[in-house]
Formats: C-alpha cells, sequence, structure tokens
C-alpha cells in the first residue's frame, strides 16, 4: 500500500513538475531510496516524509536533508555514488524549493503575547515604580517558579498563565507597594548599638536552640561559613526607610593554617557579608587590623539583617561539617607547638565527656581553631531615617499631596512605563473610577495604591506586546526585554519615536552602548546560562564520594561562572561566534586550575583568561560546565554529552528513542566500556543507524571524566575508594590504588561523511571547519531568536539571510545580534524592504 | 457506636475533638460519606525487583520496598506492565496523573490536566481547601490545571500547617475581608481595561489572551469562595511534637506531613491530596543512605548503591504505610468500614525506573477506595502489550461520580473484579 503511495506521489510529482526539478528528485531517489523508504527505513526518516514539495507538516524534513546533503554527511560516504556536482545540484534543490516555500507561506509577522517570567515582572516592577530594588523584604518570594523550555524561561508557551499566578501578582505588587507608598505617621528613628555581648550566631539548618556564638579577643567570631550571626536588639527592621549600619570588624588569622586545609586560597581576602533581607553586601577583612564600616541603605519594614563569613573554603574535612575542620587544629599544633600539644593530650582529653580515647579527633580542638575568620566587635544601626515625609520615592511616584480627584494625572505616567506605550483618557477610565469609589472608604492615598496594583495586574503590563500597538512601541519593548529584561527606558523610547534604531548600522551602535554602559548586563548572563541550559548542571551531580573537591568547593559555581566570563569577554572584545565553541582559550580560577590540571595559576578565586597550548581545552567544548552537566554520577555517556552538542551547538535535533526500545541498564560491575556497550546496541539495526549518526558527536569527549578532569585511563568505579586520612584529597593518584586493570580510552570516532578523529584535539578542529562553523552560528541564531522572541524562529530562510549577514562581518558576534535584532523575524515586519 | 475522643487521642498531637469542616456548615444537609483521593508519588520510579512482587495473584511475598505494607496484604493492588507510552528519559514523570506531556497538551481537550484536579474540580466548593499539595524541598510536578499549569505544593511543613489549620485573629479576618473585596474591585477595574486590549489584540493573539481571561475569571470566583470561609474556625492540629527533637529529619517532615494530610481529610478540611517525594531531600537521614537520591538510581547495579535506593524506596512507601493506618483506624462517619475504604490510594510514578531510563512498567500501587482488590497483577493483553494507566484513571474517577469513560490515553477501563482469581 505505502509503496504504491509514494510511487503514484513520485509519478504525479514527475508530471507537474518542470524537467530540472524532476531531473533533481530523480537525483534523490537514485541515491536515498534505497536507505530511506520502507516501514523501518533508516535514521526514522522516509523519502515519503518530504511529500513533493515542503508544506507546514513537511519543511522540517527539508531543511534537515539540506542540512545533511550540503555538509556531505549524507548519502554516508561508504555507500556513496553521488558525483560533487550532483550532490551540489541536489543541495540547491533543496534550497530553493525550502526557500520558494517561505516566500509563499505566510509566517505569523509577530509573536504571540507571552507573560512576563519573574525575573523581568521583578525588574519591570522595580522601574515601573522609579525604584533601584523590589525591596529586602522578598516581596515576589511567593511567586510561583518558571518553567524552563530548553534552559529558556522566555518560552511563551511553557510560561503559562493561570489563577495562582494571577493571585500570585496581586499579593507580590502588594507587598512592593507597601514599602513605597505611606499612608501613615513618620516613624521614629531610634539608635541600636550591638557590643559583642548582644550578637549571637545561629546555625541556618539545625533547629538546636543551644547558643553557639563564640566570642574571643575581637569579638564576635565567625567560624563557621554557614552561621549567621545577627544583633539580638536588631532583628529586624521594624519599619521601612534609611538605616545607618556602622560595624567594627577585624580579620582574624588570615594566613595561619596553609590554603591546602582550609580550602581558602591566599590569594583571596577574608570576606564578612552583610545579610539585609534578599541583598547582600560583601566586606574585605583587613588581617589583623580594626576598621569601621559604614553604609546607609534602605530597608522594608521586616527585613532581617545578619552577618556571615564568606567562602567556599572549611569544608574539606569529614561531610563539610564545619565542626570536623577543627582538626586542622589538631595538625597543626602536633605539628608546630609539640609543647601545647603535650599538654592539651596531658590535661584535657582525658577529662573530655566522650572521645578521650582519640586525641585527633575535632572535638577537643575548638579552643584551639586558628583558621581565618572574621571578628565583629560592635554594632550600630540609626534609622529609619527620611529625607522627607512622606518619603521621596513616594513624591516621585505620586507627587507631593496626590488626591484621588487627580488619580487620571498621576496614574497616566505609571501606566505609560508599565503599558510601555502611550496610555489614552479613556482607557484609564474602570481603573480612575475605581480609585475614586474606594477614596470614600480608604482615603486618597490608599486608593491610588489600589489604581496603582490594577495597572500591574493588567494584561498591558503582565503580557509582552498582547495588542497590536505601534510598531516602535512593540520594537522597543523586545529590545528592552532582550537585553535589559525589563520595561523601556525614556532614552530608548526616544530614540524609536524619532525613528531611530531603524537599521542595522544604528542598532549595532546602540548595542554596543547598552553593553558598555552595562544596560545589558542581565543579557549577558542569563543568556549563556540559558543556552548552556546551566540549571542542569548539578541535576546529575558527581558522586560526592568519588569526586569530594566537586561537591565541597562548590565546582560548580566556578564552572558556571566560567562560562559567563567567557561569553561576556567574547561580546565586549567582539570575538567572532564559532569561537565560542572551540577558542583556545577559556577563563579559570585556582578551583579550576586543580580540576583542569593547569600550573601557573594564581591561588585565588579569580577568573583569569587562560590559553590552553594542549588543543584539548578552551571555549565550550572544553568547560566542565559542558562536561559535567551531560555526565552521569559516576559514569560519562558519549551519548549525553553528543546529544547536547547536536541540540545546543549543531542545531540538529536527533529523535529520542522510541518506546519500545530496551536501554540496558549501565552495569559497573562488568569490565565493560561504554563503547563495547553501546556497540553491543548497535547490532540492531534500527539503533545502528541513528547512532552512527549521533555517537561521533560524543566519543570524543571520553577523555573527560564526570566533572570534567582528563583521564587516560576508566577508573573501575565499582572499586571501593582509596580515601586518604581525612577523605578530602581528590587526588591524581588514586588510580594507582586500584588492583584490576585500567582500561584506556578510546575517543576516536568516524562521521557518516567519512570525516574521522583520533582524539579531542582532531575533534575540535573538525568542529571548525567552515560546514561547522556556519552551523554553529545558525544554531546560535535561532537561539537567540528563541530567547528574544518566546518561541523558535520557523523561516528558514530569514534565518539565513542573518547566517549570511553575519558571515559579511566574518560572524563577529555584535554584528551577528545586531544582524538577528535588524531581522524581520525580530522586527516583526512581513518582510525585509531592502 | 466508638468513642470519637478517645480515638483522637491516639492521634498526633490533636486532642480537642474535630469538627467536620463542611459537615458543619449549614449547606450541608444529607450526610453521606464523602470519597477521597491521596496521590504518594516520586520521580524516578523504583527499582523493580524490589517493587514488584515474583509472584501474581493475592498469595505473594512481600517485596523489600513493599514490606510496611503486608498489614494491608489482601487490601492492595500492585500492578504490572503499565505506562503512559512515554519515551524513555527524565522529565516525562510530570506525565504521571494525566499521560499527557505539557508540550503535547494543547491536543487535549482538558490539556494535561491531572487526576487530581479533575477530581478537585468535582469534590472542591464543598470543603475550605479544593486541593492539598505537598512535596518538601521542591515540587515534582504531578499536579497540572485546566490551563495546563502546574500547581505549586507546599515544600515546608510549617508552611502546609499555617495553610491548613493556622486562625486568624479578629482584626485578621476584617483586614483579610477588606483585602478580598479591594483584590475585587481591583479585579473588576482590570476587567474592563482588558476590554479595551482584546478589541486591539489581533487575531492570532486571542489564545494567549483567552488564557489571562480564564485566569481573571477563575481568580474573581475564587475570591468570592474565600470570603465564606473567612469567618470559619480551622480545625486544631498541633504541629509541635514533630520538631521538638534536636534535629530535625525527613521522617520527622513527612511524618508531619502526612498527618496534617490525614487529619484534613478526618475534618473534611479537603479530599484530595497529593504528596510528592523531591529529589533534592536529603535521604541520608534514612538508615543506610549515604548518597543523593538521582545518584542511586544510576548505581550501576553496585550493590551498595542500589540498597540505598531500596532503603529510600522502602522509606516512601513505610511513610504511606504510616499513613494508611492512620486512616484505617478511623471509622467513616455516615458509613461503614473505615476511612481509608473511603479513600482512593494510588502510589507511583511517572517515571518506571531511574536506573534504566524506562519509562515503561511504571511502579503503581492501589489500596483503599472500597475497590475489590486483587493483589499482584499483570495487566498485559492477551497480545503482550502493557496496559494504558490512564485504564486505571478511568476506573478511579469513575469510583468519585465523574462520567468519564474515556481519560486522555485511556484504551477502556481497568476492572479489579477482573483480577480476582
Amino acid at each position: 500500500m505505502k509503496h504504491c503511495r509514494r510511487i503514484l506521489a513520485i509519478l504525479l510529482l514527475c508530471a507537474l513538475l518542470p524537467s530540472r526539478a524532476r531531473a533533481d528528485l530523480t537525483l534523490l531517489k537514485e541515491h536515498c531510496a534505497k536507505c530511506h523508504s520502507g516501514d523501518q527505513p533508516k535514521g526514522d526518516f522516509n523519502l515519503d516524509d518530504l511529500g513533493t514539495m515542503p508544506d507546514s507538516d513537511s519543511s522540517d524534513y527539508w531543511i534537515s536533508s539540506l542540512d545533511r546533503v550540503s555538509l556531505g554527511e549524507m548519502p554516508p560516504a561508504k555507500h556513496n555514488r553521488m558525483t560533487k556536482q550532483e550532490s551540489k545540484r541536489l543541495s540547491d534543490f533543496l534550497r530553493r524549493e525550502i526557500t520558494r516555500y517561505d516566500e509563499r507561506t505566510e509566517h505569523p509577522t509577530h509573536t504571540p503575547p507571552r507573560r512576563l517570567n519573574n525575573r523581568e515582572f521583578e525588574n519591570s516592577v522595580r522601574d515601573v515604580l522609579l525604584l533601584d530594588h523590589v525591596g529586602t523584604h522578598d516581596p515576589l518570594a511567593m511567586l510561583l517558579g518558571d518553567t524552563l523550555h530548553d534552559g529558556f524561561d522566555t518560552h511563551g508557551e511553557t510560561l503559562g498563565m493561570s489563577e495562582y499566578h494571577l493571585d500570585q501578582y496581586v499579593m507580590a505588587i502588594r507587598n512592593v507597594l507597601d514599602n513605597v507608598i505611606f499612608t501613615g505617621p513618620k516613624p521614629e528613628s531610634r539608635r541600636y548599638e550591638a557590643t559583642a555581648e548582644a550578637l549571637f550566631a545561629v546555625d541556618r539548618n539545625q533547629s538546636k536552640r543551644a547558643d553557639v556564638t563564640i566570642r574571643g579577643e575581637h569579638g564576635v567570631e565567625l567560624r563557621d561559613p554557614r552561621q549567621r550571626t545577627f544583633c539580638e536588639n536588631f532583628v529586624a527592621a521594624p519599619a521601612s526607610g534609611t538605616y545607618r549600619i556602622s560595624f567594627r570588624a577585624t580579620g582574624v588569622d588570615r594566613h595561619v593554617y596553609s590554603q591546602d586545609r582550609t580550602g581558602i586560597y591566599d590569594g583571596d581576602p577574608l570576606t564578612l557579608r552583610l545579610h539585609l533581607g534578599n541583598r547582600e553586601l560583601d566586606y574585605e577583612m583587613t588581617d589583623g587590623k580594626t576598621q569601621t564600616f559604614q553604609v546607609s541603605v534602605w530597608l522594608a519594614e521586616g527585613t532581617r539583617l545578619e552577618f556571615s563569613h564568606h567562602t567556599d573554603g572549611l569544608r574539606l574535612i569529614g561531610n563539610g561539617n564545619f565542626k570536623f575542620q577543627n582538626r586542622i587544629a589538631h595538625d597543626f599544633i602536633k605539628a608546630n607547638d609539640p609543647e601545647l600539644y603535650q599538654r592539651v593530650l596531658r590535661d584535657e582529653v582525658p577529662k573530655a565527656k566522650f572521645r578521650s580515647d582519640a586525641p585527633s579527633h575535632w572535638v577537643h580542638w575548638v579552643p584551639y581553631w586558628q583558621g581565618p575568620r572574621p571578628a565583629i566587635e560592635s554594632v550600630t544601626i540609626e534609622g529609619p531615617s527620611f529625607e522627607s515625609w512622606p518619603p521621596q520615592r513616594q513624591i516621585a511616584l505620586l507627587g507631593q499631596s496626590p488626591s484621588a480627584e487627580n488619580a487620571a494625572a498621576i496614574l497616566k505616567p505609571i501606566a505609560q512605563r508599565a503599558w510601555r506605550r502611550a496610555v489614552t483618557d479613556d482607557e484609564l477610565t474602570p481603573i480612575v473610577k475605581m480609585v475614586q469609589t474606594q477614596a470614600n472608604t480608604l482615603g486618597d492615598v490608599e486608593a491610588i495604591k489600589e489604581g496603582i496594583v490594577a495597572i500591574l495586574v493588567s494584561p498591558s503590563f503582565l503580557l509582552i506586546n498582547p495588542e497590536d500597538s505601534d510598531a516602535e512601541s512593540r520594537f522597543a519593548t523586545k529590545f528592552s526585554y532582550l537585553l535589559g529584561s525589563t520595561t523601556p527606558d525614556p532614552d530608548l523610547i526616544t530614540q524609536v519615536e524619532n525613528g531611530k534604531l531603524s537599521d542595522f548600522d544604528s542598532v549595532r551602535t546602540e548595542l554596543i552602548h547598552r553593553i558598555d554602559s552595562g544596560r545589558a548586563d542581565e543579557f549577558l548572563s542569563v543568556y549563556p546560562y540559558s543556552w548552556l541550559q546551566l540549571d542542569r548542571i548539578n541535576f546529575m551531580a558527581p558522586d560526592v564520594d568519588r569526586y569530594p573537591f566537586y561537591e565541597k568547593k562548590n565546582i560548580s559555581e566556578d564552572m558556571v561562572h566560567e562560562v559567563l566570563a567567557f561569553f561576556r569577554h567574547a561580546v565586549e572584545t567582539n570575538r567572532p561566534v564559532p569561537e565560542l565553541l572551540t577558542a583556545d582559550y577559556s577563563f579559570v580560577n585556582a578551583d579550576l586550575a586543580r580540576v583542569y590540571g593547569l600550573d601557573d595559576v594564581p591561588s585565588d578565586s579569580e577568573l583569569r583568561k587562560f590559553v590552553f597550548e594542549d588543543g584539548r581545552r578552551g571555549g565550550f567544548l572544553g568547560m566542565g560546565a559542558f562536561l559535567t552537566l551531560t555526565a552521569d554520577t559516576l559514569s560519562t555517556s558519549p551519548i549525553h554529552r553528543a546529544v547536547f552538542v547536536m541540540e545546543n551547538f549543531m542545531g540538529i535535533h536527533p529523535a529520542p528513542p522510541p518506546a519500545d526500545v530496551e536501554i540496558k541498564e549501565p552495569d559497573v560491575r562488568a569490565a565493560k566500556t561504554i563503547r563495547e556497550v553501546l556497540q553491543a546496541h548497535q547490532t540492531e539495526a534500527t539503533c545502528a543507524a541513528c547512532h552512527q549518526n549521533i555517537d561521533p558527536y560524543g566519543y570524543a569527549f571520553e577523555n573527560f571524566d564526570p566533572i570534567g578532569a582528563w583521564r587516560d585511563h576508566y577508573i573501575d568505579v565499582s572499586q571501593p575508594i582509596a580515601t586518604t586520612e581525612e577523605g578530602h584529597e581528590p587526588r591524581k593518584t588514586r588510580r594507582s590504588n586500584i588492583s584490576t586493570a585500567e582500561i584506556p580510552i578510546d575517543a576516536s570516532a568516524s562521521f557518516l561523511s567519512g570525516a574521522r578523529y583520533k582524539d579531542i584535539t582532531e575533534f575540535r578542529t573538525l568542529m571548525h571547519n567552515d560546514a561547522n562553523r556556519i552551523r554553529f552560528v545558525r544554531c546560535f541564531v535561532t537561539k537567540l531568536l528563541t530567547y528574544a522572541n518566546g518561541i523558535e524562529p520557523e523561516n528558514f530562510t530569514e534565518i539565513e539571510a542573518i547566517v549570511e549577514r553575519s558571515a559579511e562581518h566574518d560572524y563577529k558576534i555584535l554584528e551577528t545580534m545586531a544582524a538577528v535584532i535588524d531581522s524581520p523575524l525580530f522586527r516583526e515586519t512581513s518582510n525585509t524592504n531592502d | 457506636m466508638f468513642d470519637r475522643r478517645l480515638l483522637f487521642q491516639a492521634f498526633g498531637g490533636a486532642l480537642t475533638l474535630p469538627t467536620l469542616e463542611s459537615v458543619a456548615s449549614a449547606e450541608q444537609s444529607t450526610e453521606t460519606a464523602p470519597t477521597r483521593l491521596l496521590v504518594v508519588a516520586n520521580p524516578f520510579g523504583a527499582h523493580p525487583e524490589h517493587f514488584f512482587p515474583a509472584e501474581f495473584g493475592k498469595d505473594f511475598r512481600f517485596p523489600k520496598t513493599l514490606r510496611s505494607l503486608q498489614w494491608l496484604r489482601d487490601r492492595i493492588s500492585v500492578l504490572s506492565h503499565t505506562d503512559h507510552n512515554m519515551k524513555s528519559g527524565h522529565g516525562r514523570e510530570v506525565a504521571f496523573l494525566s499521560g499527557v506531556l505539557p508540550e503535547t497538551s494543547g491536543a487535549f481537550p482538558e490539556k494535561n490536566m491531572s487526576i487530581d484536579q479533575v477530581v478537585a474540580r468535582r469534590t472542591g466548593g464543598q470543603t475550605r481547601f479544593d486541593s492539598v499539595h505537598a512535596c518538601l524541598e521542591r515540587s515534582i510536578r504531578m499536579s497540572w490545571n485546566a490551563n495546563g499549569v502546574d500547581i505549586k505544593p507546599f515544600t515546608d511543613a510549617k508552611r502546609m500547617y499555617d495553610h491548613l489549620f493556622m486562625n486568624l485573629t479578629t482584626e485578621q479576618r476584617l483586614e483579610r475581608k477588606e483585602l478580598l473585596q479591594r483584590n475585587g474591585s481591583v479585579l473588576d477595574a482590570v476587567r474592563d481595561q482588558f476590554a479595551g486590549v482584546r478589541k486591539r489584540a489581533s487575531k492570532n493573539d486571542q489564545v494567549r489572551l483567552d488564557l489571562y481571561a480564564n485566569s481573571l475569571r477563575e481568580l474573581e470566583s475564587n475570591l468570592v469562595g474565600r470570603q465564606q470561609w473567612v469567618d470559619k474556625d480551622k480545625p486544631e492540629f498541633d504541629l509541635s511534637g514533630y520538631f521538638n527533637g534536636t534535629e530535625i529529619t525527613i521522617e520527622s517532615r513527612y511524618n508531619a506531613v502526612f498527618d496534617m494530610v490525614a487529619y484534613a481529610f478526618q475534618t473534611d478540611l479537603t479530599r484530595v491530596a497529593t504528596i510528592g517525594f523531591s529529589p533534592e531531600l536529603k535521604y541520608t537521614d534514612v538508615k543506610g543512605v549515604t548518597r543523593g537520591y538521582h545518584a542511586c538510581t544510576h548505581n550501576g547495579k553496585n550493590e551498595d548503591t542500589v540498597s540505598e535506593l531500596v532503603a529510600i524506596e522502602a522509606f516512601q512507601v513505610a511513610q504511606l504505610s504510616r499513613c494508611l493506618k492512620k486512616l484505617d483506624e478511623i471509622p467513616e462517619p455516615h458509613a461503614e468500614g473505615s476511612m481509608l475504604d473511603h479513600t482512593v490510594v494510588l502510589f507511583g510514578s511517572g517515571m518506571g525506573y531511574g536506573g534504566t531510563h524506562s519509562n515503561r512498567n511504571l511502579p503503581i500501587l492501589v489500596a483503599g477506595g472500597g475497590f475489590k482488590h486483587c493483589g499482584h497483577v499483570d495487566t498485559r493483553d492477551a497480545s503482550g502489550d502493557n496496559m494504558p494507566l490512564c485504564n486505571l484513571f478511568v476506573t478511579l474517577l469513575q469510583r468519585f461520580g465523574l462520567e468519564y469513560d474515556q481519560f486522555n490515553q485511556s484504551t477502556g477501563a481497568f476492572t479489579f473484579e477482573d483480577y480476582l482469581g
């Protein structure tokens, strides 16, 4: 049946098409039909899927056919009888048909409205209300978390909207406004003084009520980084307003213990962190010197004030709990102060309530701790104070003496900022009426507040571009949310109103301007984070016993920061897009240097540019973040890594395995390499067809273990781990403790196109050839459009136009971004006019 | 008759005689026994050999994971070979209670609405809370509303307590009522302004605007519903016993959650509850566990790690068992049998087994609900194909008097009686 239909289709086609196209179709049939036909076509793709010409169902097949043929991956090298000219003719034909399809298809001219995600909501509320922060009282904590789509939090379909959302929004907006608009009397300012005796430490995760505070020569000592210290007489701000906080603090014993034991690098400062609700301020301590620090800051009512010792160190020993670190004191005294050591052993250990038989047990050494720690001598807080009453923030929003009678005039500028467009009086009428009715019972100011709540609950605020407003404000809105994830600023609005930003050059200039002035910072961190789906990095975290360093020093954070620093550098120095993938450099600090096995990296946590000479690392392909988030806890999977590379860097979407496929559970007890397991899986022809295509994108990374460290052999993970005494070292020598035979790693593979590589260095070279560079740029463009529009772009021809424009500028990242923004796909104009 | 007061003394820390919320309300005149739904789920499925008994029928040896349920021997059903016909991999377990993934939900009239919400839509309105959801630390996203949005569970036992049992002071009640009234006015004004937005919107955009309109309408009617409960007292529950020890463990936290749910059922605060076990929990509190939950599923068949996984799964079932025991000790008011007999209990996962990433052969266990339980059954049909789990859901929904003869992927209904030997 199926065959008949196909033959019929092709006959029909041959009759309809001009002779040239007919010849091209014959080419397709001749060279592809052998594998891609029947009930079980290879790669789950049947020529029938193409139909006679691209339509809404088949266009994806046409596009991937073009991709595979033009890159020489199809037909596969082994079976290829097609000449170079024929191959060129076939890709020209496919491209022509896709272009024709795009021309005759009416792709929706604008993207559907979508809900603001939580980030955008927070930034927008802040900017609409002219604040610098939505409030230290965590007013938005109750918002429902946004669901991500391939890592992106801007995906319209996924974001959704429900009664629950709306309910939480109302509550969140009220919380914010309570800290902006005041109707009561001005609160009295007071002065709170706390000496060390009034400062107390609390354990954050425990319910223990026992006092754990330790006071020393310089005041309260913040030894355990997981504790918070608070002032007994100022737990939380009694009323909203500006508080002047000053405190005297000292850095103590910064360099007594070795950095290898504490995990705090010698080059890093000792940091005291001041927590003000959801805001954090960091202060660097000078060793042995008591200093006074001061800050004036607006605190919302109920904001808690706490201090902590901020570091990723002091977790290396035992399970990471601070108490076990006291062991360092034991070792230090034993080595450096034999007299004291003997005295403690003689006088104190035997008297201890428990563990008196174990002199090295941490419990005996708590009083002798000399690890790096901040100490606070005293804290003084004064407030709330105001430069005026009502406070300036309220006057800026409502004016000096707002009345419900003037509600329209007061609310209009707020609505224009919130709704990102011009607002007519008519449109405000329902809200103004409500304000005036409410004023009778609530009073004028409270009633106007209700008006602001309504403005911010309106779909005109909560949804991006919900209506057919003018093209300029739609563009300004999208541009602003792309770069700053917030409502457009007045400068941007003026520019688009004056017809600026209407061409490539002016977009490029403004883009650079915004990046330089820090107004694209949100994009520079959120976009790479989402693109690489870094939210998943610890979804399958490396095994804590096997890779203790990773967990104990929070390496995943360093890895994430590496990606962000690298991406920011690429944008700020306008590097070509393909360099993101295969650059010979990246950004590392001492922690990453240890994982990557690098020498000559300064002993501190700052990320600095590092050039890799060995061709193995640099760019996304060598980053721990990518290698870790694609690995299992104990083993690595070439498949996971391959699929990640294909989907996120190459823009290829391999089909997931069919539901009835039996997947073999990895068995670490069997001395089989993952390659052997996969090869067994591929003895089935249906599996093999896809995996021949997928696997070569993954084998190259086999030399990287689950935390992205280099390895030459597989380790038998079923063997117990040979731990050192403290169990804190991820030692390079651990393999020598394992008796079983080591299996050397084979990281070679060949692509269907015939291209082959023997290891990661050759793989990286392949990824840098012209075809793969274009693929990567196209993938970047597609991802950027997905992020910007909240929906995947569909118009292949327009995407190609962006890639071509990018090519004209050597794929430079800023020009590529400008080409995306200037594209009809972003501008939402029906087509290019030039 | 039984002495209710005595019974309640055995119950957690709650000493006062609870009033049944809905029965106490004036509108409730016919005293019929309600049917309730309790779903307990995890995101990674179960280690098959330790979940599914080796024998079929009622006479089976309890495998390790289920051992704590031995006391329920003749009153449970374990279903082998059910699935939602999902491809392998994580992320598909969110379809556990609907058989539909969020990304394909557009094709279904009620999107990927989960069965608990389908039931809650029916039972809600009669109780203070339509449904109650808990999943400590982080949601495993099993409950989805008719808009295709997942419902945020309580991730903290204390917050759950505040929501379920904390009463407002007289002053707070006045404030609450004023707030509800103010929100009502705000929404009124927004509705009028929205009408203008709609007019100016292009046709293609109406779908998303409809979502907004539905949300607005539902919230407005919900505010009206909330008004009527403000003045009524909630039942009393004492949470302090669970958090008195020096260290709060996963066990004490889940004890609190399950007990609150049981008590909410008992007092008719709600009739639908879901409880999830998320991967982020500190299972290391459980005896014999040293690794993370997810790490244990990828055990590479390493025996030690497998036994850690089984310990985690057995812990989850034991928590359920403990709750069922409580429900079984409470006679159902106005009807025969225990409260458990009037509570449909479903334990399972939308993932088959994390170790293989398989979403075939889901671990499924049904208890209570007045069903004729049939022990361990092989649900495959004559040609050896797995049964769509939605077939079971049809049967469960019918138990609530809902007129479903078809639900998403179902091909029929699961009939317990068919499997009684």
